[in-house]
Order: C-alpha cells, then sequence, then structure tokens
C-alpha cells in the first residue's frame, strides 16, 4: 500500500506567540508528522521550545539526544522536563530572517501504548557554530493523542514567520 | 471539487457514488531526473511557489573512479553563486566515529559528504531525504533539513545537514551538483508538499 500523507492544518505565527496548539486532531490516521521552521526572541543564537500532548504539563516525558554544534563536539544526553524538548531554533542572535527547522515523527498516535517519537532540529545562522539535535522522545500517556502543543520554555516567544505543518500519515 | 469529511478532515475528490475515493495526498511530484553517467548537476527549473514546503529524494553515487565514499553533494539556488550560503553537519561512522562541522559564507550549501565513488563497493548508492521548509516564503531566509547516509560493506556513514540559504527569494530553481559528477543510476525527485 502506497504511503500517504495528508495535512491536517498549518499555522503561521503573525505576531509573537509564545504557544502554537494543534487540538481536535483527526484519529483515522495511522501516524502524524509535525514539520516546524522557528525562531524566538531569546538573546543567545540557539535555543528550544517544548512540545506537550494533550495539555499534559507532568513530568511524563524523557527526551535522549545526539547533539552537534558545528565545531566537533558531538555530545549524547538525556533530560526529563515536562516536555518533549525541540532543540534547536534559531534566536535573535541568530543571522537576521534565519529560522531554525525540525520535524517530528508520531507513530501509532492512536495507540494505548506509550508514545515514542524521534525528532531532528537545529538553528541556522551564518557562523560555523550552530547546533543541532537527533532526538528520540518519550510520553508516558497511553491516551490517544487529541492534541499537540509547542510551547516556549525557556527562550521569547516564536516571533512571526515561525511555521507548524501537521500532517497525518496513512 | 473536493468533498472534506466532517469526521478525520481528509478530502476526497470525488463523492460520487459508485466512484472509487482518491485521496489527494500531500505531496505531488514536481521532477524527476536520472542524470546519465559523467553528468555535472541536476537543474530543477520553473519550482511552482504554490507549495507549503519542498522535499527531494535522492539516491546518489559519484563517478570518481578513485575510492574513499566522501564525495559531496551541493545545492545552489535561484543560481545564486555569492557567498550567501552556511551549512553544518552532524556525523556517524560504522566504526563509532562522530563528529559536527560547520562553515559560513560559502558560494553553495553541502547537503551530503557522504556519496560512494567508483572505487567503492559496487552498485552502492547514497540515500537522501532533503526538506526545504517555507521555500516560497518571502519574509525569511530558506533553511535546509537533511537526513543522509550510505552503508559499504565494511563502512558506512550517516550525516544530518542544515544549511541556510540567506535569501528572502521564492526558491524557483535548485541546481544539484555532484563532486565528481554523477554515476550511472543516480535518481533525483523532487516533490511539492501541499
Amino acid at each position: 500500500m502506497a504511503l500517504n500523507i495528508f495535512k491536517i492544518e498549518s499555522v503561521e505565527v503573525s505576531n509573537n506567540a509564545s504557544s502554537v496548539t494543534f487540538s481536535s486532531i483527526p484519529q483515522g490516521y495511522t501516524d502524524l508528522v509535525l514539520k516546524f521552521s522557528t525562531r524566538d526572541t531569546d538573546a543567545g543564537t540557539a535555543s528550544h521550545f517544548g512540545i506537550i500532548f494533550n495539555g499534559d504539563t507532568g513530568a511524563n516525558y524523557t527526551s535522549l539526544f545526539i547533539r552537534g554544534d558545528g565545531s566537533g563536539s558531538v555530545l549524547s544526553f538525556s533530560q526529563t522536563p515536562s516536555y518533549i524538548v525541540a532543540s534547536y531554533q534559531s534566536s535573535a542572535g541568530s543571522t537576521a530572517n534565519s529560522f531554525g527547522t525540525g520535524e517530528m515523527y508520531i507513530p501509532n498516535y492512536t495507540g494505548s501504548n506509550q508514545k515514542g517519537v524521534s525528532l531532528e532540529s537545529m538553528s541556522e545562522t551564518n557562523n560555523a557554530l550552530a547546533y543541532m539535535n537527533m532526538t528520540a522522545g518519550k510520553w508516558t500517556g497511553t491516551s490517544a493523542i487529541t492534541s499537540i502543543t509547542a510551547k516556549q520554555t525557556i527562550g521569547g516567544p516564536f516571533v512571526a514567520n515561525s511555521t507548524f505543518t501537521l500532517y497525518g500519515i496513512l | 471539487m473536493a468533498i472534506t469529511s466532517l469526521k478525520s478532515g481528509i478530502s476526497t475528490r470525488s463523492g460520487m457514488v459508485g466512484n472509487t475515493l482518491i485521496y489527494p495526498g500531500s505531496y505531488e511530484s514536481i521532477a524527476s531526473a536520472s542524470p546519465s553517467a559523467g553528468t555535472a548537476y541536476v537543474d530543477f527549473t520553473s519550482i511552482p511557489s504554490t507549495y507549503t514546503h519542498l522535499q527531494i529524494r535522492a539516491i546518489c553515487r559519484s563517478n570518481d573512479g578513485s575510492a574513499g565514499n566522501n564525495n559531496g553533494i551541493y545545492a545552489r539556488f535561484n543560481s545564486d553563486s555569492g557567498s550567501n550560503y552556511s551549512f553544518h553537519f552532524l556525523t556517524g561512522t560504522n566504526a563509532g566515529a562522530t563528529g559536527a562541522a560547520g562553515l559560513a559564507s560559502q558560494t553553495e550549501m553541502f547537503i551530503n559528504a557522504v556519496n560512494p565513488r567508483g572505487g567503492d563497493t559496487a552498485n552502492v548508492y547514497s540515500a537522501n531525504v532533503i526538506d526545504i521548509l517555507d521555500y516560497a516564503n518571502t519574509n525569511k531566509y530558506k533553511t535546509v533539513r537533511a537526513l543522509t547516509g550510505d552503508a559499504l560493506n565494511a563502512s558506512g556513514v550517516i550525516r544530518l545537514f542544515s544549511g541556510l540559504w540567506m535569501s528572502a527569494t521564492a526558491i524557483s530553481s535548485i541546481r544539484i551538483t555532484m563532486e565528481g559528477n554523477f554515476a550511472a543510476n543516480s535518481q533525483l525527485a523532487l516533490y511539492g508538499v501541499n
């Protein structure tokens, strides 16, 4: 059977926004994909945002990373904040008009098991130093995912022209 | 006229009784290329600005006769040969080695540094998925994300790339250049993603 992908919804931030939510996600797909191109107002050259499912802000998430920084340094580590960490995105210290980019894949989002995700995201700037992560994430929730929120957690808000596109896969 | 299901949000092209339902997926083929051996580059031109994102899927091998699995693929947009590109990557190998690197103010964008060459294992090609988000958004510079790699018999490399083209112009053409030229049976396909 051919793989088919369908746009569910896209959001383009028009004014600074601290979060973006996809709600009432249709339950008829097999997997979900979220593509994003984001920048925030944090003073640094890179920051991150968090992704939560079904409004769950409890300590129910784990993120495991492989990180590169453009200089030969590679780290592997994990974090357990109350969201899946989407690192990295461009910030106010990045080259003007540059945005980070990323994609999160959510298999079996309607299943009754805990939800594992894969995610790649990176900041971009015209400098040899920039950050990128390959991430494995987990939400311990066993409910079907009906909403996804991308929210700023350490930096300022998403700036205008940040975009999020959610797809369903059959 | 597309008909949208209130339950699932999925659109169909026709809801007429007796018709097979056809689901209009978000991926549409724009163009594909199978460069002959020795071809230096592939051009995708007249790219419509009507999609949300672009994606290139490619299998590639260099026509360079030596061995070493390290010839690169480069991208250039809208024929811009100025120093308007930067790129970064994260890499891992079968031998356990990892690394990361980046360069600013380049004249083209590095999007894959590992392609088998003529002296490497025969018939092996790199696999490449290259996303260009918001390619027609004139309010932002363009960022590229590429996941690439190849697996030879006794070696292999995987790399995650990101790249920046410092232009707010909508992307209307893409040139993909292979270091050492393309080998026969390399294939590149450009998709528009709604």
